[in-house]
């Protein structure tokens, strides 16, 4: 298992399935660039460049009478944005296709090394379901190479948080969709920077915890400083509020990683959580 | 004058309050007071007006339109509303979405037609459009346009507006994309849209009021409401629709389920842009048809 990233391109079409259980595929192919995306895809396709997918293959499947399937097919360039684009949407159940996998309302999603794969059927059925699920693990069969999850997951303390639920990203955009901080980029985001960002319960207490890596010390130092003066004007302490709810937000840097916990229920939680975070990094 | 910034907090201090309404009104202008007219909107719906899904019955969605059109300009006559809106001599793009799972459809879009023509603007001074509104003679020659478009949610806006209909006016799409699409209204002060606008019809007619993949499309999340919105307000329309839509969510998910993204354009395009009224209070709701499952 590895990180898969890799600067080679490869026949994505040579992984997908011509047919399966009498749905056949449409003769050619399309595929689509982060430039050509919007022609395919409305909206959502803002979340692929976001985490720089480098190739999508779609392969559309007919069968007479019956509902259209259709395989999206991302080359993500590396495994962490493979994962990282399947951390959009985690709602759905655990099909144990691939390296992660969801099912929800006649669609298909799961990660394996290098790539994403979104399987949807436009009408959902008994039989479009197994059609989807049988694909999914042809799909995922063909795909020989694992990939890794971020480190940065490691950073947070599986006790507390749901591990299955974290979100890996790279920039603001994605960062307020999951948990909404400020409309500008006031944490210094962007596509050289990975976060993550996981939901933490203790006791009572559900709470936010972000953990991001800059490129180096002085652009945490800065991203630190540039939320310290927006985000906590009246800090009670170094990196330290109470916000309106009553609850608490703690932000500290180390290194080139910032660290910041929105929602703890007292000042003495949040710090807990922020040593238990520091202790995790400091074993790497 | 610098821009403030708005964060969490805000939203925070205004929690009493609408959250996006209360914490985007302080973005309003110095000295700027939102004006105290009313904008009207008409919710027309009809049990028939589906024969099956995304795909209407002719006769009733003519009829839905110029009921609502009649209404909402006062006036008995259909031709006679529709010449408050187009003149004979108006060169007319019909602005109409072609999104696969839900697109306006040519029902529609050949009712509104058939009014513009009604009213004595030629067939050859008439077009309809989505993605080629940028290369289209009559669009960038257009003097009125009629908007028109499925009401949606949208994952990267929240929901897919009538205010955000016109991004395919633009060729740089991803520059309308930061903050959640907050500045759509932009879209409406460019030289091909500024104070062109007719007529603001949103179809919710079978709306998607919640998304999933790629494609932010299931059936599952689709339901018969049988309705279209009308106005002359894009930002009225839209807040109607969204009302609609957060109602919707409620009543399917059994609790109060905000969008995955705040359709926080519509607000904006109010307190920040001036394009419109997005207040209920300011709005004046005429219902017509069947009152069943309204939601608002």
């Amino acid at each position: 298992m590895d990180n898969c990233s890799s600067k080679e391109k490869k026949d994505l079409s040579s992984l997908l399935p011509r047919e399966i259980q009498g749905w056949k595929a449409e003769e050619k192919d399309r595929s689509y660039d982060p430039q050509t995306i919007f022609d395919y895809i409305d909206g959502a396709g803002e979340v692929y460049r976001s985490y720089n997918f480098r190739e999508l293959l779609v392969r559309r499947f007919k069968k007479e009478g019956k509902a259209e399937i259709v395989i999206d097919f991302f080359d993500m360039a590396s495994s962490k944005d493979a994962f990282g684009v399947f951390t959009h949407d985690l709602e759905g159940e655990d099909t144990g296709i691939g390296q992660g996998s969801t099912y929800k309302g006649g669609l298909l999603s799961f990660w394996k090394g290098p790539y994403f794969v979104s399987i949807y059927a436009e009408e959902e059925t008994e039989e479009t379901k197994e059609v989807l699920l049988n694909m999914g693990e042809v799909v995922a069969s063909a795909i020989q190479e694992e990939g890794e999850k971020p480190d940065l997951i490691g950073f947070l303390p599986e006790e507390e948080v749901d591990v299955g639920k974290v979100h890996y990203f790279h920039n603001h955009m994605i960062l307020n969709y999951h948990f909404y901080v400020a409309d500008e980029n006031i944490l210094l985001l962007d596509q050289q920077t990975e976060a993550v960002l996981g939901r933490a319960t203790q006791e009572e207490n559900k709470y936010i915890l972000l953990v991001v890596r800059y490129p180096d010390k002085k652009r945490a130092a800065q991203a630190y400083k540039s939320f310290i003066e927006v985000y906590m004007p009246d800090a009670v302490g170094p990196g330290l509020v109470q916000t309106e709810d009553g609850l608490w937000t703690a932000a500290e840097t180390k290194e080139d990683l910032l660290v910041i916990i929105f929602n703890a229920g007292s000042s003495l939680l949040a710090k807990e959580m922020m040593k238990k975070v520091e202790e995790r990094m400091g074993r790497e | 004058m610098k821009k403030k910034i708005i964060t969490r907090r805000d939203f925070l201090r205004v929690a009493a309050m609408t959250p996006l309404a209360g914490a985007l009104a302080s973005s309003l202008k110095a000295g700027e007071k939102p004006s105290l007219d009313k904008a009207r909107v008409v919710l027309v719906r009809d049990k028939n007006a589906l024969i099956s899904f995304n795909n209407p019955r002719p006769e009733v969605i003519r009829k839905m339109l110029d009921d609502a059109v009649t209404i909402l300009l006062g006036e008995k006559d259909t031709v006679d509303a529709w010449r408050k809106l187009i003149k004979p001599s108006d060169i007319v793009g019909i602005k109409s979405n072609v999104w696969r799972y839900i697109p306006t459809g040519r029902v529609i879009e050949q009712a509104i037609k058939q009014r513009v023509m009604d009213v004595g603007v030629p067939d050859d001074r008439i077009d309809i459009s989505d993605r080629g509104v940028r290369r289209s003679r009559v669009f960038q020659e257009a003097t009125a346009l009629i908007n028109v478009r499925p009401a949606r949610t949208h994952h990267w806006s929240g929901l897919g507006t009538c205010l955000k209909n016109y991004v395919t006016f633009v060729s740089d799409i991803p520059d309308y994309h930061p903050d959640s699409c907050a500045d759509l209204a932009r879209l409406w002060f460019l030289p091909q849209t500024k104070g062109k606008t007719r007529l603001n019809i949103l179809i919710m007619l079978h709306p998607l009021f919640h998304g999933i993949g790629p494609h932010h499309f299931s059936r599952q999340y689709t339901w018969e409401y049988n309705g279209i919105l009308v106005g002359k307000d894009p930002v009225a329309v839209d807040a109607t629709g969204l009302r609609i839509m957060q109602a919707k969510r409620r009543e399917f998910f059994g609790r109060e389920r905000r969008l995955a993204v705040p359709a926080k354009h519509i607000f904006l395009a109010d307190t920040r842009h001036g394009l419109g009224v997005s207040d209920p209070d300011r709005i004046d709701l005429i219902k017509l048809g069947y009152k069943e499952g309204i939601l608002i």
